[in-house]
């Protein structure tokens, strides 16, 4: 036992630089491919045809392609276009579409959740389409999708260690390193594990209190 | 408040004229003509899914018409007809609207529900906004609720916040569907006396309501629509007492049995 924690002392350091790495992508996805889930939201209810098939488009790609081939694509496949992003870049911008795929499902459902009512009530007073979705029915709409946006936060992060086939240098991709020098496949990588645990499990509790406290206020 | 009503009371206000309103091939509306004029108080009654909340709501334009024409203050819409941003604006301030279900905006305070349009559509300060809203609610007799938020409320208060609401940008005219349909009689009572006091000072007022008793002590006029027509109207007392079609006569007929 005292040998497992001599071991995992040593490579620790090693982890949390991929840990914070692991944690900067989804950071970077998350900030970019949410409000890109938001467009999508609205792209795809707009009545203009272009905007609703190129949501459509964006949406069904990045749901329909594993998030694996996604992070191919943007490392592997765009230099052929002539477009070479770093490792760091081409994560970001694959975990980010898929990011904005999947958020777009959620920020729907949340703006179908918010009543009819509402916007017959600020259309009646005369707001504009614009007014009334930023002041009456995004604000009702978060709070039915703020939950769920985390949830899948935390799904993200785990995600992001699928960015170890683009060779970015994150949590999971560093454990390799370590159990391909060391042959200790088994102890780096329950270390590895405990790290997503020791984050997304408070994270879940979290967004369970957070749920319970956007529930206020709402009828 | 009232001085723009009071002073053309009397002048017409507004006119349908072969509305018609169509949800796929169902019809809602079967060709309405309605001329309502300044100052006065309008009933309409009729059994459920005769069209009346569609009425209302194609006189402001949140149900567009099928077919027909709409006339408010001089201001033409056909049926159709793509309405600019400024037109849309100026019909829904002079058009206010009051709903069954209140539809206050719950995570905005009482204050806040009243100030917002005065702001995002007349330019209004906040200041200035905050202070005609609070003349509002303590006309509503809510001033202290102010600072709560509507889930707070009861129904009764919920729906007088509405109609503070639906009072805030200065409209010539006020719709109110059914305002007292999802309230427990009793609260009712205190949205009904609102409703009253608006028309005592003047206010042009169109009610869809189950609330016979208001119907014909307070408007001026009784519409009996049934199947998406109006096939009754005339003064409130005579509607009610002597209808002279048949269906009217059924419908006040099952309303007084109860």
């Amino acid at each position: 036992m005292t040998e497992l924690f001599g071991f995992w002392w040593e490579w620790l350091p090693t982890l949390l630089s991929g840990l914070q790495l692991s944690l900067a992508v989804t950071a970077v996805a998350l900030l970019f491919g949410i409000p890109l889930g938001l467009i999508l939201a609205l792209g795809v209810q707009s009545k203009r045809a272009v905007w609703h098939v190129l949501s459509l488009f964006i949406i069904e790609t990045g749901r329909g392609a594993p998030a694996l081939i996604l992070l191919q694509f943007t490392y592997f496949g765009l230099p052929s276009a002539g477009i070479a992003l770093s490792s760091f870049v081409s994560a970001s911008l694959a975990l980010a579409w898929c990011t904005g795929a999947y958020t777009s499902e959620i920020i729907r459902a949340g703006l179908d959740a918010v009543p009819h009512g509402q916007k017959e009530a600020a259309a009646a007073i005369g707001l504009t389409d614009w007014d009334a979705l930023y002041f009456v029915i995004l604000p009702l709409a978060l709070r039915v999708s703020v939950p769920p946006l985390f949830g899948f936060a935390i799904l993200m992060l785990q995600a992001s260690s699928l960015c170890f086939a683009i060779a970015l240098p994150e949590l999971v991709s560093q454990a390799y390193v370590i159990g391909s020098n060391t042959f200790q496949y088994m102890q780096i990588l329950l270390l590895a594990g405990l790290l997503y645990a020791v984050i997304c499990i408070p994270a879940t509790i979290a967004v369970a209190a957070l749920e319970a406290r956007l529930g206020r206020h709402t009828d | 408040m009232s001085d723009s009503t009071a002073i053309r009371r009397g002048e017409p206000l507004l006119r349908l004229a072969a509305v018609h309103k169509r949800f796929g091939t169902h019809e809602v509306l079967s060709g309405i003509d309605l001329r309502v004029s300044a100052g006065e108080v309008v009933a309409i009654i009729g059994p459920s899914g005769s069209g009346k909340s569609t009425l209302l709501r194609c006189i402001n334009q949140l149900e567009p018409p099928t077919e027909g024409r709409v006339l408010l203050g001089g201001v033409a819409v056909e049926a159709g007809q793509e309405l600019s941003r400024a037109e849309l604006t100026q019909l829904r301030r002079s058009v206010g609207m009051v709903f069954q279900s209140f539809n206050l905006f719950p995570h905005l305070t009482v204050l806040r529900n009243v100030s917002l349009a005065q702001e995002r559509v007349i330019g209004r300060s906040r200041k200035e906004a905050d202070a005609v809203s609070m003349q509002l609610l303590s006309r509503v007799g809510l001033a202290d609720k102010a600072q709560q938020y509507p889930g707070r409320c009861s129904g009764g208060q919920q729906q007088r916040i509405a109609i503070a609401r639906a009072l805030a940008l200065d409209p010539k005219l006020m719709l109110f569907d059914e305002p007292t349909s999802a309230l427990d009689p009793e609260l009712g009572l205190e949205v009904l006396a609102v409703m009253r006091e608006l028309a005592e000072n003047g206010m042009t007022m169109i009610v869809v309501t189950h609330e016979m008793h208001f119907a014909e002590s307070v408007s001026d006029r009784v519409i009996v629509m049934a199947d998406g027509r109006i096939i009754e109207e005339g003064p409130s007392a005579e509607v009610m007492r002597n209808p002279k079609t048949e269906r009217a006569k059924r419908f006040l007929q099952a309303v007084n049995d109860r």
